[in-house]
């Protein structure tokens, strides 16, 4: 079945999930010979919120079709955010253009893989590449057995922890970063929360990063924690903070999961694009929308990485400088929505926060906006503020973001 | 596992599926134009279609006996990858896609053999004339390439019946060459080099002179057309009507349009004029006042981001020249270059953080404005061929590889408010621009006009803009390319207008302007012309 080594291909793509997919889609129609190489056995399990942007609904639907109920959690969609503040009354943030889906990651991201029509090989870890003769050598294993592959360019599309990533740049990820994320499963006794939103709390002592939503039956309580940290006990608070500010009445988790993730990259503008024939995209270049939504973001940048290699390809140009001068919009897309100057004057998210607080008073909205600032000084001890403020500036005056700053 | 594509051609397309835990996971997209619906929520994405606009790669079956039977037809595909990798994209540069092989149109005969052999096996057949599409409407992904430029001749002229017959791959602008040795010219087309025919028969055509002759469409009086089941069929008003209606701005939908007899004038050279507006909505008012008093032989609005705007105008007899500057010029609003500089001048001179936008504009006339003054295009003043002047200005000073010029068509009533819309979009998205709007004459209520570039309340006059970025001073993704354009047509469905262009990536959009009763009605007829649906299936339906 396996072709002998080593296998001649135009791009190799490390990773299977939604920016892969993209990615893939647009080399193949171009008819670039591309191979997709995946550490786990598809379909695979990932972790994630699944709560996809309508912007990334709308790029699944117009590249990979309609999508298949198989392919959805219930419930299939969500309205919007509820945001949670410690006495602030609760807000409602509904998505333009109505529900986006509850995307069920293992079977959505396999599908779009499938329909973009590249050639998958599964069970497949990339090890290392080293530059070849015109192109790069990238040396894998297949199920144990070493497997070399020789491809005019690679991407990496293999999220935070990518090992591509790790390949071209050995010092990056010690040096940026990094938060753990947790989640519970539970049985629901009783839950007032409104299925339909993403629950969300501006509650400093929760935690950076917490959340709850439902999912095929049951509530998931999710905590950000740093690492280190014990993730069951800070996530035991949230649940009996649910239960006494809420009312959430939950039984005991019965599944618990969790990752790290490069959050931060995309506030101070420290994409990580690759060099040379090596090409990052999706979330392993650090596109990460508020709300810690990835998966837009790692669908355009996708397309992008595909677009500018059809571009290099064609046309003879080096793809990485095609791929940087591309990708500036989708930076642009993307910082923005951590920009504090677009936040307070433009209207950077697929949905309104100023138009949510309208309903509310002058003296809660006030509240609203000094719990926020206060949940916002959990994030202090990583020193951004003066950087977030200077890309700030500079997409003020220059109209971007600073292309010097991207590794 | 392994998935590997090859494989799969061998395997029966529809069955392809995969299973996971006793559930059966669809891998075909749903029939060809029907949009099922969505397990999301049916009010996720309101108004909002459910249609793939960047295909799928057909996967290949069926594609080595389709070669076969065409061998033995005595029809050669090419399949190498260099000549495939020719037909990568399209003017648009946006959408890529590589066909499994190219057969480029020699007679009516090698068309139908070629149709009824795709029709048979079902493969997917995209026709390309110049490959001035900007959606990727002839770009293959995967299939046949029909490239129809090996098509190109004049078949006969006809000087007492002022006619011309010529074939489909023919470019308009070697139409011109021939016709013009014995006198006479065609009437409207593209303002373009290498647009063709047959193509531009399908969408329509807009020269600066479709306020007074309507769109190159209107000028075709018969077709000789290849149906998708391979049929050669000659139609006009009298033969065959109903086909000939179809096929004519018909989007390649009903036929390969091999031969067309269009209509031809004597060749006159024009003159032309220039009026400079400081305001759009003045422009546009006066355009509106210049069609409808039907004086002049050509008119436009061409402008500079929304700060100086151009009302063209000229004419191919000095009688008309007269009578207009005698009866329409007094009531226009138009400054001349002098005047309008001088106010410029003063507007910049109090505005003077804007010092960037008036630099800009400033380079852009000394840039544009003796391009279409040069010297071997002008005897006595007059223009000798506008398809030159405009096309060379066109493809050097817009654009760049990738052509976006998303569109609006709308009536008279909703003209003025429909491209201020649009202007405020294309200020949001890019520092600089350029606005072309021109009318388009009717010639009755046809057919034909039925989900086209003709908006379906427009009466005797239609009105278009391209909404045309320009890419300095950066470059531009194509997702942000494209969220531009969604952002321009979305326009056009609040207001209910129509597009010069509206298939390829752009075709959801077809419900949501047309309506379902309309496409509906037309993918019937679609369905039955074209039963395996293969004729270039990804441009509409």
């Amino acid at each position: 079945m396996i072709s002998p080594s080593p296998r001649n291909v135009d791009v190799l793509v490390v990773g299977a999930s939604l920016s892969a997919a993209a990615c893939a889609k647009r080399l193949v129609d171009a008819g670039l010979e591309t191979v997709v190489i995946e550490r786990k056995k598809l379909p695979r399990h990932k972790v994630c919120s699944g709560i996809l942007s309508p912007r990334g609904h709308r790029f699944l639907i117009e590249n990979f079709g309609p999508l298949p109920r198989e392919v959805l959690h219930e419930p299939t969609s969500c309205t919007g955010v509820t945001f949670h503040f410690p006495s602030a009354p609760s807000i409602d943030i509904d998505f333009f253009g109505g529900p986006t889906p509850h995307l069920y990651r293992k079977q959505s991201d396999w599908w779009a893989i499938r329909r973009s029509g590249v050639e998958v090989q599964d069970e497949t870890s990339f090890a290392r590449l080293e530059a070849g003769d015109g192109g790069v050598v990238v040396h894998a294993t297949h199920r144990g057995r070493p497997q070399e592959f020789r491809a005019r360019w690679v991407v990496g599309a293999d999220g935070p922890t990518s090992m591509v990533v790790k390949a071209v740049y050995p010092e990056y990820q010690a040096s940026i970063p990094w938060f753990m994320v947790g989640q519970k499963f539970h049985q629901i006794e009783a839950c007032p929360l409104d299925t339909r939103y993403f629950h969300f709390w501006f509650h400093p002592a929760l935690g950076h990063y917490t959340w709850s939503h439902a999912r095929d039956g049951r509530q998931i309580v999710g905590v950000g924690f740093d690492v280190g940290h014990n993730f069951d006990r800070a996530h035991a608070n949230v649940v009996k903070y649910l239960g006494k500010r809420h009312g959430v009445r939950l039984g005991p988790a019965q599944d618990s999961e969790g990752c790290g993730e490069n959050f931060g990259l995309s506030l101070v503008n420290r994409y990580v694009f690759g060099r040379g024939r090596v090409l990052i995209t999706g979330q392993a270049a650090g596109f990460l929308n508020m709300m810690a939504e990835g998966m837009s973001a790692a669908l355009h940048s996708g397309a992008i990485c595909g677009e500018s290699i059809v571009e290099a390809a064609f046309h003879g140009e080096p793809a990485q400088a095609v791929y940087r001068r591309h990708i500036a919009s989708e930076v642009r897309r993307c910082s923005d929505q951590w920009n504090p100057l677009q936040i307070a004057f433009g209207r950077p998210h697929e949905a309104d926060f100023w138009k949510a607080l309208g309903p509310l008073g002058i003296g809660e909205r006030a509240k609203v906006i000094a719990e926020i600032l206060a949940f916002i000084r959990l994030y202090a001890r990583f020193k951004w503020g003066r950087e977030i403020l200077g890309q700030a500036v500079h997409r003020l005056i220059r109209g971007g973001y600073d292309e010097a700053r991207w590794w | 596992m392994l998935l590997d594509p090859r494989t799969l051609r061998q395997a029966a397309p529809a069955a392809t599926a995969h299973r996971d835990g006793g559930r059966e996971l669809p891998v075909e997209p749903q029939a060809r134009g029907t949009i099922p619906p969505d397990p999301v929520g049916p009010d996720s994405l309101v108004g909002i279609p459910r249609v793939q606009t960047n295909p799928s790669r057909w996967n290949g079956a069926s594609w080595d006996a389709f070669v076969s039977d065409l061998a033995r037809a005595g029809v050669d595909v090419r399949e190498e990858k260099g000549t495939r990798a020719a037909f990568v994209t399209d003017a648009g540069g946006l959408a890529f896609g590589m066909p499994h092989g190219v057969v480029t149109a020699r007679s009516a005969e090698q068309v139908a053999a070629v149709l009824s052999a795709a029709q048979a096996r079902r493969v997917p057949v995209t026709t390309r004339g110049g490959g001035l599409t900007t959606e990727g409407e002839s770009v293959a992904f995967g299939g046949l390439q029909l490239d129809m430029t090996g098509m190109s001749r004049m078949v006969w002229v006809d000087r007492e019946k002022m006619l011309a017959r010529v074939q489909g791959g023919m470019f308009w602008h070697d139409m011109a060459e021939v016709l013009r040795r014995q006198g006479l010219d065609y009437i409207s087309a593209p303002l373009n080099f290498t647009s063709s025919v047959g193509g531009t028969l399908a969408v329509g055509g807009i020269d600066v002179n479709a306020c007074r002759h309507g769109c190159s469409a209107d000028q075709c009086v018969a077709m000789e057309v290849v149906t998708p089941t391979g049929q050669i069929v000659e139609c006009s008003e009298d033969r065959n009507p109903e086909l000939f209606e179809r096929v004519l701005l018909g989007y390649g939908q009903f036929g390969v349009v091999t031969e067309a007899t269009m209509r031809v004038r004597p060749y006159t050279p024009c003159r032309m004029h220039y009026l400079f507006y400081d305001d759009l909505r003045t422009a546009m008012e006066d355009l509106i006042v210049v069609v409808r008093s039907d004086a002049t032989d050509y008119s436009g609005i061409l402008t500079m981001k929304d700060r100086a705007n151009n009302l063209l105008f000229a004419f191919d007899s000095e009688e008309r020249e007269k009578d207009f500057f005698a009866n329409v010029r007094p009531k226009l609003r138009g400054l001349t270059e002098m005047q309008f500089a001088v106010r410029a001048a003063g507007f910049y001179a109090l505005r003077p953080w804007r010092i960037e936008e008036a630099l800009w504009l400033y380079r852009r006339k000394k840039l544009l404005l003796p391009e279409f003054e040069r010297p071997e295009h002008l005897r006595d003043g007059k223009m000798f061929d506008r398809t030159v002047v405009f096309s060379r200005a066109v493809w050097r000073h817009w654009g760049n590889r990738t052509m976006v010029i998303p569109d609006l068509a709308t009536s008279e009533e909703k003209f003025i408010e429909a491209i201020l819309r649009g202007n405020r979009v294309m200020r949001k998205y890019f520092a600089h621009y350029t606005l072309y709007c021109v009318a388009i004459r009717l010639s009755g209520n046809r057919p034909r006009y039925e989900m086209s570039c003709i908006p379906p309340d427009a009466r005797d006059w239609a009105y278009g803009c391209e909404f045309e970025p320009m890419f300095e001073p950066g470059e531009y993704s194509r997702d942000h390319l494209q969220s531009f354009k969604n952002a321009i047509y979305d326009v056009g469905v609040e207001m209910r207008t129509s597009y010069y262009r509206f298939g390829g990536s752009m075709k959801g959009y077809i419900r949501r302007v047309f309506g379902d009763a309309v496409v509906d009605r037309q993918l019937e007829f679609k369905r039955q012309a074209d039963p395996a649906m293969i004729l270039n299936p990804d441009v509409v339906f």
